[in-house]
Formats: C-alpha cells, structure tokens, sequence
C-alpha cells in the first residue's frame, strides 16, 4: 500500500538525520523519518540497576552481532581486525557514544593540500564554522576557550571536571610538556535547555540514564517533532526505488510487523552511517544502476576509514576515583596531531583519557591479563587493580584506500532477508607506525603519571564505531559519490549526510562533524529549493 | 549473565558448587566474603551454558574427596579442598575459565561485595557522584602560552 509522497523523507533517525530533520522543519516541508530502531527508554539503562556491568556482555554491548536487539543488523566483519559498532534506535549510535566532541582542524579538510595523501575536502572549516557553532548550542556542549589546537571558540557550558584522575594525568602531561586540554564533550555540565546536568555516574557509552549526555533523542529530535517532523520507528528500509527519469521517488521498507510498504518522496536523504548508507545503495539496484544507487564512480562502499585505535592502561599507588565521572570524556591531547614525518608515518593521533573501571570490569580486566588470580592472593591483587587504573585511547586518523571497503554479503541476511554489510579491511603501514608510535607515547604518559605498571592493547578490535568515507563527497563524479552539499552526482534528489560523505577522517571524533556537515546540506537545501534538482 | 531454568542444581551439586566458589573467591579482609558464602551457587549453578562442565568437574570433586575418606567435597577442610580442586581442573581443563568467569560477573556487582569494598551498594543512577572542581588556570598555565599547534 502506497502512503501519501512527502516531500523529505529521511532515512535514519541518528545525529545527522536528527540534525537535518531540525533544521528543514522551519520550511514547513512535509518531512518524514524512517528509522529501523525505535525510541528507548532512559528508565531501562544500565545504570538504573546494580547490574549495570554485566549488561556490558548483553544488550548493551559495542558489537550489533552479539547484543542480539531486533533492531540489529548482522555485520559480516570477519576480514578486519577492527569490528563494526553502531546502534539503531532514535539516536542512533549518539545513544551508546562517549559524547566527545571535538572539531575538526583546519588542516583535516586539506590533507592533500598539506601532506601530500588521499584528497582535499571540497568544503573548508571556514564554510562549517557557523554550524559548528550552531550544532555546539543544540547538542549542549560542554568545554573550555583557548585551547592552541584550534581556532578561537565559545561553548555554552563550562568543562566536565577532570577529578582526582584527571588531576593525576594534567600533571603528567605537564611534567612532559605536552598540549593537552579539557575534552569538548556533548554532555550537560549543568542544566541545560531543560535538561538536567551530569551526575558524574560513569558509563556514557551504555546510555545515560539522566538525559545529561547529549544523545539526539533528547536534543534535535524534540524540537523537530514540535515543529511538525514525522518519525516512523522500527521501519526498517530495504531499498530506494527510482523513477524512469533516473530520479529517485522512494523507498521499500517493511514496518514493525515485517509488512513491506512503499513510501514515495521528492527529496531522499540517506543517514544510515557509513556502513549502513551503502549497505542501502548497494542493495538499490536497477537497469540505470546495476552496480547500486548513485554508483557510476564505482566508489559506493569504498575508501572504508575506521579510527585505528590504541588503548594504554597505568597502575597506580593511589585510589583515583575513577568510577566518578564521565567514562570517556576528561582531558584530551593533540601533542601529536599534525603531522611530523620524523615520526615515521604521516597524519597523527588524539589522546583521550579514561576513567577507570567499576568493580566488575576490574575483576575482568585482570582475570584476562593474568593479573588477578582465582584463589589465595584474589583480594590483595584485586585491591591493587580496582580505582588505581587510568588510561587513555589514542585515535589514529585512517587514511581512505579503496580495498577497505563495504559490499554485500553473499550469503548473511538480516531479520528482514536484507543482505548483510561485508568489511574488508586491512590497517595500513602508516597506521601501524602511527598506532606503535601512539602507545610508546602513551606508556610514557602515564608513567610520568606515576603510573607503576602499564599495559597496551592495540588496534582495539571492537572499536569501529566511526565509520567513514563511503559515499564520499567531492566536485569530480569520477572521483566521489555526492558533491560538496551532499547531493549524489548520479540522482539529484538523492542526498547522504551521514560520516559516509567524510573524504578524510581526521585524528577526532566525527560525530560533531557529521551534524556540522548535515546542518550545512541543510542549509544548501532550504537556499536552493528552486533549483535544487539543477 | 545468562541464566536458564531448565538447568538446576542438586542439592548435593550446589553443596559441592558452593564450595569450590569459596575457593574461587574466598573471604577477605574488610569483611569481603566469599563467593559461596553469598549463596551464588544457586544462580551460577542454573547458567544452561556452564550445566555440563559443572556436572562433570562437582561430581568428579566429590567422588574424589569421598574416596579419600571426606563425606564430600564440601566437608573437606582448606589445604585439602584447594588440591583437589587443582587436580581436577588439571584433568578438565574446561571446568574453572567458565566457572570463574561467572563467579567474578555474581560477586563483583553483589551489594554485600559493593559495600566492603567502599563502593555506594546501589546503581550509579540517579545520585551519581559528587566531583570537586579543579584549578584548571594553574593546571593550564603552561599549555596557554604554547602558541597555535593546528595548521590552517
């Protein structure tokens, strides 16, 4: 049955489609969202219960192929070393993320202009400024001016407290001279737009029960609704269908029953993430598209950019209480970021520190690394692990090289009979000099900490929650996917908003880039409504 | 942690269980107690995934004490108890990496265990934790007079 065609339908309920679902609804356009999770419930987080870690190993776990929700995708990631992560639901994967929030510099949108490697973006920091700005005031973030690693800045709300933790690892920082600042992080430092502040309870990345993180449920997507955006939930879309004319006019999709449904549109908007987003292309074959939707480059799918990442761990003397505080969100540290080829590789690395563990994850960690035994010597080693451990992650920027790539499995399939997402990917050299680099540096950090013990994991296996590069933006249609508002070259009412249309991946967290990027398209969109199609 | 109520222990099994997890985790100091003591055989013992390998390791444990004279495994005094346990983890290696894994998930979110170790017995939400601010202008002093690390 087909329903009434509307005149922006977007695919995808997460932080880009909340971002451009906002800012279109004062067009006053009938828009409509399909989304294949559905709204969740702060009540049923975790943290609302004694057993909050052990919901870590269930259904909110990092991997969608062992949380087992119904809203889960399968994801063949068997040919990398580093596993998908993402979350369907409204949110998207804003519901399970650390909410850094960092920007990009300058320089990421000119890495070929700078270094030498992969491309130039075809929009500038300049250009994205204001909607950074913008995108800081919806999502209430949190930070501190001055920082020298980037241009002049203001956030509404004041940094999250680095604690006794944090404190420890400042004064490492400074004891080595290295740049390091308080993290922009999309968290409620205090209220906020009737949100309530922070509680300093741990766990971000397992849902925050007291709404203070700033997950796209609790910010763009009220104020939408308000404005009259329609958002469908657990319909999960399987294909866009195209018009004769090689427009698009739609998609299938099959609804909370399983029942498929055809909804008809003027405007498509994919924000499925960079899995996901060509997972869909890919599966929207046709006669003018026998390689997949918007696919004429052949570069759907690839220039598949993960964040390598590489985790480091101290052992201190002294309690830290590192139970206290958001898990991810402390102090970051770009003494590494630009690139220096005296290192050995090009590009660079954020440092962003941990808190420490809860009773749980402790016992675990040192059940894994042998350094809590079951028996006699359990609680004294246990004593010397729990709330004496701080770390940090190091995020590595990927370079996009076209064998890393997403495809369709010819044979996993989701609930629906969709074909799953295929990873091939393989870290390169330079990420591999770049990762050893980064976790020397990171053993020294901690141990001018005063850390007495350090361990290193990397790459981080579970840790592809960035997902970027796959529909990728540029001016050349032989060279990208969409151009430099998001608009496929090949569908001109076709658009992708989502970390998919990212050119390079920078050293940081995407997320606040990807809404920067939708609120641009956004804003493209509503100024170009007479031509839009030209 | 998955838990099954198709696989329920025998009272003698959950005697026998309840020992070897004070082996595991045994008392400790500031009133920790161990992982038997807190009725957790009762709830590891009905994990479906671990039913087989606690068959065969209990019922090993106790034919083995009995043959050496104890009524049980349970019944065994210490030094005793922690031999036997080693031998037959030895001759089914299958038998602790499961069982402590569970153990570990039940004691370490336990409100008693919470509490002995000076952590609030009760989820993080809603009262979260009180943090102090920190002096960030003397923290920072240094790192503000770098001059500008990003290149345009």
């Amino acid at each position: 049955m087909a329903e009434e065609t509307v005149d922006v339908l977007i695919v995808g309920a997460g932080a880009a489609g909340a971002a451009l679902a906002w800012s279109l609804a004062d067009t006053r356009m009938n828009i409509l969202c399909l989304e294949q999770g559905d709204w969740m419930d702060p009540a049923q987080y975790p943290t609302t219960g004694l057993d909050w870690e052990v919901r870590r190993f269930g259904d909110f776990g990092l991997s969608p192929n062992s949380r087992g929700r119904s809203e889960d995708y399968p994801v063949n990631d068997s040919e990398s070393p580093i596993a998908a992560s993402m979350f369907n639901a409204v949110g998207g994967s804003t519901i399970l993320y650390a909410a850094h929030f960092p920007r990009f510099h300058p320089g990421d949108f000119k890495v070929r202009s700078l270094d030498g490697v992969a491309d130039d973006w075809p929009v500038d920091y300049a250009q994205l400024e204001p909607y950074y700005d913008l995108n800081a005031r919806m999502m209430g973030v949190a930070g501190l001016a001055g920082d020298p690693a980037y241009p002049a800045k203001q956030l509404p709300l004041p940094p999250v407290p680095l604690g006794v933790l944090g404190e420890a690892l400042a004064r490492g920082f400074n004891k080595l001279g290295w740049h390091w600042w308080p993290s922009d992080s999309a968290i409620a430092t205090r209220e906020y737009e009737g949100r309530a502040p922070c509680v300093h309870l741990g766990p971000c990345i397992m849902g925050c029960a007291q709404g203070a993180k700033g997950s796209t449920d609790v910010t763009y997507w009220p104020p939408a609704i308000r404005q009259g955006v329609r958002l469908q939930t657990r319909c999960r879309v399987r294909e866009v269908t195209l018009r004769a004319d090689g427009m698009a006019d739609g998609v299938i999709y099959y609804d909370a029953e399983g029942v498929e449904r055809r909804q008809k549109a003027e405007i498509v908007v994919i924000a499925c993430n960079g899995i996901g987003t060509p997972r869909l292309l890919l599966n929207s074959r046709s006669k003018q598209f026998p390689d997949g939707l918007a696919n004429r480059s052949g570069l759907v799918g690839k220039n598949l950019m993960f964040h390598p990442y590489a985790m480091v761990t101290g052992v201190f003397e002294e309690p830290l209480e590192g139970y206290k505080g958001p898990t991810g969100c402390c102090i970051m540290s770009q003494e590494f970021y630009e690139t220096d080829l005296s290192r050995g590789f090009t590009r660079g690395y954020t440092f962003e520190t941990l808190r420490g563990m809860g009773t749980l994850s402790a016992a675990l960690m040192g059940m894994s690394t042998g350094r809590i035994p079951w028996g006699a010597g359990h609680h004294e080693a246990f004593a010397e692990l729990f709330d004496r451990t701080a770390g940090a992650v190091i995020i590595c920027e990927d370079l996009p090289e076209e064998h890393n790539q997403v495809t369709l499995d010819p044979e996993l399939t989701d609930s629906n009979g969709i074909p799953a997402p295929k990873l091939n990917y393989r870290l390169s050299d330079n990420s591999r000099k770049m990762l050893d680099h980064a976790v020397a540096r990171g053993r020294e950090l901690l141990e001018a900490s005063g850390a007495k013990h350090t361990m290193a994991d990397a790459p981080l296996p579970v840790a592809g929650w960035h997902l970027m590069g796959t529909a990728r933006m540029g001016t050349d249609p032989s060279r990208s996917v969409v151009n430099e508002w998001g608009r496929a070259h090949d569908v001109r009412n076709l658009f992708v908003i989502d970390g998919s249309i990212f050119v390079t991946s920078a050293a940081v967290n995407p997320t606040n880039t990807i809404q920067a990027l939708a609120l641009y398209i956004a804003d493209r969109i509503k100024n170009n409504l007479a031509s839009l199609f030209d | 942690m998955s838990a099954s109520n198709e696989a329920v222990l025998s009272p003698e099994r959950e005697r026998c269980l309840g020992g070897v997890l004070d082996e595991i985790v045994p008392p400790g100091p500031s009133g920790l107690p161990g992982a038997g003591e807190l009725g957790l055989a009762n709830r590891i013992g009905a994990i479906a995934d671990l039913a087989l390998v606690l068959e065969q390791g209990l019922s090993a444990l106790d034919e083995l004490a009995t043959s050496r004279g104890a009524q049980d495994f349970a019944a065994l005094a210490q030094p005793g108890r922690l031999e036997l346990l080693n031998e037959v983890a030895a001759a089914q290696p299958a038998f602790l990496p499961g069982l402590v894994f569970q153990t570990y998930m039940a004691y370490y979110q336990h409100p008693r265990v919470l509490e002995a170790l000076g952590v609030p017995p009760r989820p993080p939400f809603p009262l979260g934790y009180e943090m102090q601010p920190s002096d960030l202008d003397a923290l920072l002093s240094d790192v503000r007079r770098r001059p500008k690390l990003y290149r345009d």
